[in-house]
């Protein structure tokens, strides 16, 4: 009898039943949509800020003396005689937060002339070099996806795998202007070691020093200068976490910490412990947080995700109340029913359970409906607003579950218990 | 005369008796319009906010001398920053470098207004304190290991004037305290940070900058107006934008608006759909009213007349309270996520209470007429 009374009010009243489940679908939809896009928003715009380029540089123990001081005071770098190794670059991607590391670029710089004898400095490195890895898998990085704010005002960006040429080198606009030199024209440099020609792909502008310089393949660079297999610096770009207490303690001395401290940093991906782990596998290396970015990473990080986290509360609450509000007025509809049902003698108990069947299993379908379509408008910001698809967290479905049958529980005990408390004669008579 | 009474009779009866169920309503057209105002007001909000954040950053305009041969004034500068509105100038820290002699090594010392330096240079990480009196420097951290120099250390810094064939008179330099060790990760480390004054009084009186800093408020065509505006004006100073980091700021900007731009818009629509719903489930109710009306003798134009009134009325109180909650929220948010107050949209009240108004409306009328169109018996038949 149960069964038949629970069918027959979806066979005979599923417009109202539709209405039902339709305002649940929705309201589990919005917080599916923003549950998911609230907890991928982080990985999300951590990306973007990539755009800002590397966050860690890693430079020689040694050259703390840095040539920097040098130049200005004769002109010419005098190096001071340490270097990184290249052979050991692959070894960035084997840490233990390898996953995180977006794009890393080598550099050497050197100065050399250009053919009426004026200096220039000229930086080797990877433009978008194929790599492969210890680890057997393979990738392609450099500055091209570390300099997103260059502008290649002319020709374009140097592609290493495909240039044809000899050899190729992309020119800062200043320097180019200064010396009259355009895409396509070939430039000549030389040094006490020897020199090299190359084509010139690209005038790129970038709106710093690098403007002035020329940048070139790191291996004739390294030709040029005499330093086989030598690096100057690494500029890494990594996902990180924004710093808390623990991180900052940990970045002074990591010896510090206590052991578990210890593992939970070395295990969070912060900005420290990806330095501490890059040190570990380059030698006599110092990796150290660019400031500038990971610091305003942190900050933009955690608004964006504050932000995200009170407006999905927000609709929360919002859809959590618009499910009350329907099941209340759906329940309180049916007073009429309750009265009759009341009068030839169900039992309060069976006329709650009668109710409440029928609303779960309304919200049920409701809720799997509304799931589905949350994860299309979560698809939908995504792809529109980041290009890339938002992961789908697993626990957003018990999340969902629980507020949509909280939800009608509140929505409807309430107004049951209400009209349980009418006398069957009054709700007949039509009060 | 007697008919408005009525009307109005009608309207405000049908609310006080019914009050549990037009509470339900009410409830139902406030959670709607919170949702629309708070939203839309963070939304408005969220770029200037945002932008805010952005100036982390640091520096994102820089002036630099137009000619090396006048170089570059603190007045000139000045001049030509009052181009920008001065609300979005934020900050503006001079650079005057000199190379000074410490321990016999030459190390490059930079005047600046400390001051503002934590406006431009936010990132900073200045280990012990900025320094506080005359005489105190921040060491970059390379400097600091290289001259092995610690927090509290005394140092006597030399100036060799430019050349040294200008055998100037043997100079005793100044003494010097370090406040603090600078960390940045990037190039500011080789250097020494001291206060304009200190420079002078250690390499001499010279009112030419090499640099000037400016953090503005501004998106990058605003940026790329001003700097274009203030190079053509001014003789002295050539403006540049700081292109990492005005490029980068626009990309990541745009696509947080687009996000918060996309999220308001679904989840206003998804709620607006929901108070429709419960609206519509509320009227349907009333089906026999209606229908008893009807035999009565009540004209369509005057039911739905007195069923819009109230969807009016409901809508209208309903935005309005939604308006001032949706504000107290939007505030929230902002005291929260930006430690900074909201301003005010008066406009807001009175589109969400349209909004409301039209959504309560809408979803009031489909089932009214719906139920209109049968028979006055069937209705109330209850079939």
């Amino acid at each position: 009898m149960f069964f038949r009374m629970i069918r027959g009010a979806f066979v005979r009243q599923w417009k109202k039943m539709l209405m039902i489940a339709l305002t649940i679908a929705l309201g589990a939809s919005l917080a599916t949509a923003m549950l998911n896009v609230m907890m991928d928003v982080g990985d999300k715009v951590n990306q973007e800020l990539k755009t800002y380029g590397a966050n860690i540089t890693v430079v020689p123990k040694t050259a703390s003396v840095v040539d920097d001081l040098y130049e200005v005071e004769d002109g010419t770098s005098a190096s001071s005689g340490a270097y990184l190794r290249e052979d050991e670059l692959g070894n960035i991607k084997t840490i233990f937060w390898a996953f995180n590391i977006v794009d890393f670029a080598p550099f050497i710089d050197t100065s050399a002339a250009l053919y009426d004898g004026g200096e220039v400095t000229v930086v080797g490195t990877w433009f978008n070099h194929h790599l492969d890895l210890p680890t057997g898998e393979a990738l392609n990085t450099g500055v091209h996806s570390l300099r997103t704010w260059w502008d290649v005002t002319e020709g374009e960006w140097l592609d290493e795998q495909t240039f044809s040429g000899e050899q190729g080198a992309m020119v800062g606009e200043t320097l180019a202007k200064q010396e009259n030199i355009h895409a396509g024209d070939t430039i000549t440099l030389s040094t006490k070691h020897g020199s090299e020609s190359f084509t010139v792909a690209g005038i790129f502008s970038s709106g710093d020093s690098a403007d002035d310089q020329i940048y070139a393949p790191m291996d004739a660079v390294q030709t040029l200068s005499d330093t086989d297999g030598k690096l100057t610096s690494i500029e890494v770009s990594a996902l990180t976490t924004p710093d808390n207490e623990l991180a900052e303690k940990a970045a002074k001395d990591p010896s510090s910490l206590t052991i578990s401290q210890y593992e939970l940093w070395y295990c969070t991906a912060y900005v420290s412990s990806i330095c501490y782990q890059i040190q570990e596998v380059i030698t006599d290396s110092v990796a150290s947080p660019v400031r500038q970015v990971a610091d305003s990473e942190g900050a933009i990080l955690e608004k964006t995700q504050l932000l995200m986290v009170l407006i999905t509360i927000l609709s929360l609450v919002g859809s959590a109340l618009g499910i009350t509000n329907l099941v209340t007025a759906s329940v309180m509809e049916r007073s009429n029913e309750i009265g009759l049902m009341k009068a030839i003698g169900a039992k309060n108990g069976a006329i709650s359970a009668l109710v409440l069947t029928e609303i779960i299993l309304t919200g049920i379908i409701g809720a799997v409906i509304g799931y589905f379509a949350g994860f299309g408008f979560a698809q939908i910001i995504g792809q529109t607003v980041f290009g890339s698809a938002i992961e789908m967290k697993p626990f957003v479905i018990p999340i969902v579950a629980v507020l949509v049958i909280a939800v009608t529980l509140i929505g409807s005990v309430p107004a049951i218990r209400m009209l349980l408390r009418l006398r069957p004669a009054e709700v007949l008579h039509g009060r | 005369m007697t008919k408005q009474k009525m009307f109005l009779r009608m309207i405000t009866a049908s609310l006080i008796r019914r009050r549990s169920r037009m509470l339900v309503a009410l409830l139902a057209i406030a959670v709607g319009g919170t949702i629309l105002s708070g939203l839309v007001t963070i939304y408005y909000d969220v770029p200037r906010q945002m932008g805010a954040q952005f100036r982390n950053y640091g520096a994102n305009m820089i002036f630099v001398a137009a000619d090396t041969e006048t170089g570059l004034t603190m007045s000139a500068a000045e001049e030509a920053a009052s181009v920008i509105d001065s609300g979005d100038l934020l900050g503006m820290t001079p650079y005057r470098y000199e190379t000074v002699r410490i321990h016999e090594q030459p190390i490059v010392a930079a005047g600046t207004d400390i001051e503002s330096t934590k406006v431009t240079s936010p990132y900073w990480h200045v280990d012990g304190s900025y320094p506080a009196s005359s005489g105190e420097v921040i060491l970059g951290s390379d400097v600091a290991e290289l001259l092995g120099l610690g927090v509290g250390d005394g140092f006597n810094a030399t100036y060799s004037s430019g050349d040294d064939s200008d055998s100037d008179e043997p100079n005793l330099g100044v003494d010097m305290k370090v406040s603090g060790i600078l960390e940045t990760g990037g190039s500011e480390e080789n250097y020494i940070y001291m206060s304009m004054e200190d420079l002078n009084a250690l390499a001499g009186e010279k009112d030419s900058l090499q640099v000037v800093e400016l953090s503005v408020s501004a998106t990058q065509e605003e940026l790329r107006g001003y700097a274009d505006q203030i190079s053509d004006t001014s003789g002295t100073v050539a403006a540049q934008l700081v292109k990492r980091v005005t490029q980068s700021e626009s990309t990541v900007l745009t696509k947080l608006q687009a996000l918060v731009f996309l999220v308001t818009a679904v989840v206003l629509v998804l709620t607006m759909i929901c108070v429709a719903t419960t609206m519509t489930a509320v009227v349907t109710e009333r089906r026999k009213e209606i229908g008893l009306r009807k035999a009565l003798g009540a004209s369509d134009k005057s039911i739905i007349g007195e069923f819009m009134g109230e969807g009016l009325l409901l809508g209208g109180i309903g935005g309005l309270v939604g308006s001032v909650l949706g504000f107290v929220f939007a505030q929230l948010v902002s005291v929260n996520v930006f430690s900074s107050s909201i301003t005010f949209q008066p406009l807001l009240i009175p589109i969400t209470m349209v909004v409301s108004v039209l959504v309560t409306g809408l979803a009031c009328l489909l089932p009214v007429r719906s139920t209109m169109a049968i028979d006055p018996a069937l209705v109330l038949k209850g079939e």
